[in-house]
């Protein structure tokens, strides 16, 4: 299989995590779809430097997080949140309104947090175990639980107040 | 809604994400080969669009300083010089660290501690630039007249009356301003820095 083959494949296995990382990092349509374009550059940039020396979701949740915080500058100071709204309902023809409203919620929740622990939380939600998450993150297996329960901690507390 | 139906609803739409494949292999590879013309390398346009004005105002002044003929014209010229060259080629500087931050090979601490310190870096930078330019306001515009218009601005008095005041209220409310927005940044950068480095 070529390089493109497999690049294209991979990319499409894996849209939906490129979408949620570009999603939480962003408050508006157009810099979640140019951060969206600049990850899948970025992966494509590094996918020669991807060797089989960890599993793909571990290389592709690395650079994809990496890149996100290197544009965080870039993006709109004072970007509206209605963005988000657009942002969620493009991508979810299938949901119904009340599932809407809560997936709203969630990025909210989601939002509310700094850009370590949204990138935690997303690797937890998104199934992965702490030594994964230990891998990508850099941060030391007790680390990442400490870290995780914080922000459970963090997100109940918030979750009651509303 | 409780911590378990957040998982919940995350795993639906991820299941729903997964269904909805929405890319072709063609519209991939347009994103890898013609990048976009993005708000992202419009800013970098813009800031190196703005060093390089500074960069021709400052070879103009350095071109004309002979016509700054008493010590304190030629002290205004130096520091309008010096401040032209200097705060651009950091700030670009700065910016460039932030690109060359390795993506592929950094871990994700690895990534915002270099990120967060480069761009504590660069708000500091600006923040020494909007100081800086109080003394810029009051430095530039004699030393501009004496070379365009031969009128050396010191001496004339009722100019500086008004002109000294007026920038001076302008330039309190943009230094104000300015600071506030790096303070709220930076707090909330020092924060994750320390939670990383501990």
């Amino acid at each position: 299989m070529g390089k493109e083959e497999s690049f294209t494949r991979i990319i499409r296995e894996n849209e939906g995590v490129i979408f949620k990382i570009s999603t939480i990092y962003t408050q508006s349509e157009q810099d979640q779809k140019d951060l969206y374009q600049e990850i899948v550059y970025q992966l494509w940039k590094s996918f020669d430097s991807f060797r089989n020396e960890s599993k793909i979701s571990t290389w592709m949740y690395r650079v994809a997080l990496n890149t996100a915080i290197s544009q965080l500058n870039k993006s709109k100071k004072h970007s509206s949140n209605t963005g988000l709204d657009r942002v969620i309902l493009k991508q979810t023809d299938n949901y119904d309104a009340e599932f809407e409203n809560r997936l709203k919620i969630v990025y909210e929740h989601i939002h509310q947090l700094n850009i370590l622990e949204k990138g935690l939380i997303l690797l937890l939600l998104d199934g992965k175990k702490y030594g994964e998450i230990s891998e990508i993150t850099g941060l030391s297996i007790t680390n990442v639980g400490t870290r995780i329960s914080r922000i459970k901690q963090k997100l109940k507390s918030r979750i009651l107040k509303k | 809604m409780e911590i378990e139906e957040l998982q919940s609803v995350w795993s639906e739409m991820s299941d729903q994400l997964e269904k909805q494949k929405k890319l072709t292999n063609e519209l991939i590879m347009e994103m890898t080969q013609n990048r976009y013309t993005t708000k992202f390398d419009k800013l970098t346009f813009y800031e190196t669009l703005g060093a390089v004005i500074c960069f021709v105002m400052a070879i103009y002044l350095l071109v004309n300083i002979t016509k700054l003929d008493t010590w304190y014209l030629l002290s205004c010229g130096i520091f309008t010089i010096a401040f032209l060259i200097i705060l651009p080629v950091i700030t670009l500087g700065l910016l460039g660290k932030i690109k060359r931050i390795n993506i592929a090979k950094n871990s994700f601490k690895e990534t915002i501690v270099s990120f967060t310190k480069t761009r504590n870096q660069l708000l500091l930078m600006q923040r020494v630039g909007i100081y800086l330019s109080f003394i810029l306001v009051f430095t530039c515009l004699p030393v501009f007249s004496k070379i365009m218009k031969n009128k050396d601005l010191f001496l004339q008095t009722s100019t500086l009356i008004i002109y000294l005041p007026v920038m001076g209220i302008f330039m309190f409310f943009f230094s104000r301003w300015g600071y506030r927005c790096y303070r709220n940044i930076t707090n909330s950068a020092e924060n994750i820095l320390k939670e990383l480095e501990t």
